[in-house]
């Protein structure tokens, strides 16, 4: 290949590659599990013997009970699941949900649905930090509240919220059920969900190093959820549908070895991102890093570059085989700014100089070399162009 | 669509990046909706262009139509130039997605503007 040019993936937000001892578990349940795990013969009882194992392993990454777990397609059907299933099961009670401005847009979504069809939505605002107030959503909390659902950790700064707290002060409503995204902050923070004190927590499985296509909705037990899938009794009546029994066993074995792999994952990812920020503190003037220094998830990095726009930058950076991301999109001449980044405050400027940089286990202290390198070339190249530093 | 080649070759290594402080023509458009902004300066000289900087803020649709736009134009008289259109501009580059031609739209009225504003 004579223009083959290194490749450094940095979105492990986006997804993460797959472990191959998740691929090689997954591989030998396509092949040795094929039976459909309701049915009552040896091959069924043997796949739901898979399933059943992969339910421990998922719930006892978040310290929960095996029957509080429901297998989905990923992060964006539980989601749904979580906020429909609830907020249609609760309607006697009222029709107001309280949420942050910086929700992914499969939490964001489907509030913005409910709204259409007669639910009231409080958005809270996230401040410079990008951090929800404990207090703001104790003052939005209303009598026809039914739903909180705020993100453990947001997937475009990293910023954690006050979820423990926010779920003390959910407690003493009887009423109020509490949601948390956790898509983000699984296998990456020490999740308990007792501790957390939520009702329902999303996860999907790409992010922990496993394959697309399989997530979970853990539902804490008597919770009511109107199920969202019908037409099979799967998943305890919450999801119909034949299980996807290589795809569960993937998340089961990815669970797994994030548990066990979780102190050596967190302090290696944590190294190289700071590694990475110093370097560029150093080498690249006028730069903003988005979001709480200290409250934010340890593999991530959010920057904004002053002069210049998210989406060159990335693209400079794919050139030369380094993958990152924005949340700004530039299309028919309209511009989007990320929301996150706007909600905190910022400028446009700033909004749309934003890149994500997100790093992962298979990383190493010599691809953040090469990319602080390629980065200060494409900053300098893109700030050589730009009007915007014309005093 | 994915880019082209060209297309990768300019944003990588931009043509004529700067500005000519004896230029005799100058402009500077924003497209108000998205802020893309592009800055272009010439010296025209016997109805000629004999040089050419461009400047530019924005998606890389913009900072490319800006380079390439700045060898399109270079040498040519400025009756040839006001001829140029934003296909022209798409063909040089070897072809954009719909959504992002507006980046050739800012570029030929830029090029419009200097030519005007001398």
């Amino acid at each position: 290949m004579p223009n083959a040019v290194r490749r450094v993936y940095l979105d492990n937000s986006a997804t993460t590659p797959v472990d191959p001892r998740v691929a090689a578990a997954m591989a030998r349940a396509v092949v040795e599990n094929f039976g459909n795990a309701s049915s009552v013969h040896g091959f069924g009882q043997q796949a739901r013997a898979a399933v059943d194992r992969a339910r421990r392993e998922v719930a006892a990454l978040i310290g929960a009970k095996q029957n509080e777990i429901v297998f989905t397609s990923g992060g964006t059907e539980a989601n749904n699941l979580a906020i429909r299933g609830l907020c249609e099961a609760a309607t006697a009670h009222g029709r107001h949900i309280i949420t942050s401005s910086i929700e992914h847009p499969s939490v964001a979504g489907v509030c913005a649905d409910l709204e259409k069809r007669g639910w009231e939505v409080t958005r809270l605002p996230v401040y410079q930090n990008g951090i929800v107030r404990v207090e703001d959503v104790a003052a939005a909390l209303r009598p026809e509240t039914v739903l909180i659902t705020i993100m453990l950790a947001n997937n475009e700064i990293g910023t954690i919220q006050p979820i423990g707290e926010i779920g003390a002060l959910v407690r003493e409503k009887r009423n109020v059920r509490f949601h948390t995204d956790a898509v983000q902050a699984a296998g990456r923070l020490r999740l308990n969900v007792d501790e957390l004190g939520c009702d329902l927590l999303t996860m999907s499985a790409h992010k922990l190093y496993a394959p697309k296509g399989i997530g979970a909705l853990y539902v804490r037990r008597g919770v009511r959820l109107h199920g969202q899938n019908v037409g099979g009794h799967q998943e305890r009546e919450r999801r119909a549908g034949t299980e996807n029994v290589p795809g569960i066993v993937a998340f089961g074995e990815a669970a797994k070895l994030a548990r066990e792999e979780f102190d050596e994952r967190k302090v290696h990812d944590r190294a190289l991102r700071d590694r990475f920020e110093k370097a560029i503190v150093e080498r690249i003037p006028d730069i903003v890093m988005n979001g709480d220094r200290e409250r934010r998830l340890g593999h991530l990095s959010n920057v904004s570059f002053r002069f210049i726009e998210g989406e060159g930058l990335l693209i400079n950076l794919d050139l030369e085989g380094v993958a990152v991301s924005t949340g700004s999109a530039c299309s028919s001449g309209t511009l989007e700014p990320s929301p996150v980044i706007r909600a905190l405050g910022v400028n446009d400027e700033l909004a749309r100089g934003s890149i994500r940089f997100s790093f992962g286990k298979d990383n190493t202290e010599d691809e953040i070399e090469y990319t602080v390198e390629v980065l200060v070339r494409a900053v300098e190249r893109l700030r050589a162009l730009s009007p915007l530093t014309l005093v | 669509m994915s880019y082209s080649a060209k297309f990768k070759d300019h944003l990588a290594h931009p043509r004529n990046a700067g500005e000519l402080s004896d230029a005799n023509a100058v402009a500077d458009e924003t497209n108000p909706i998205c802020g893309d902004r592009l800055r272009l300066s010439l010296i025209v000289k016997d109805d000629r262009i004999e040089a050419v900087r461009y400047l530019a803020y924005g998606c890389p649709p913009t900072l490319v139509c800006g380079s390439v736009l700045t060898e399109l134009v270079s040498g040519k008289t400025t009756q040839e130039a006001k001829q140029l259109t934003r296909a022209d501009l798409l063909d040089a580059i070897g072809g954009l997605p719909s959504r992002k031609h507006h980046a050739a739209a800012l570029a030929i009225e830029t090029l419009n503007s200097a030519l005007r504003n001398r």
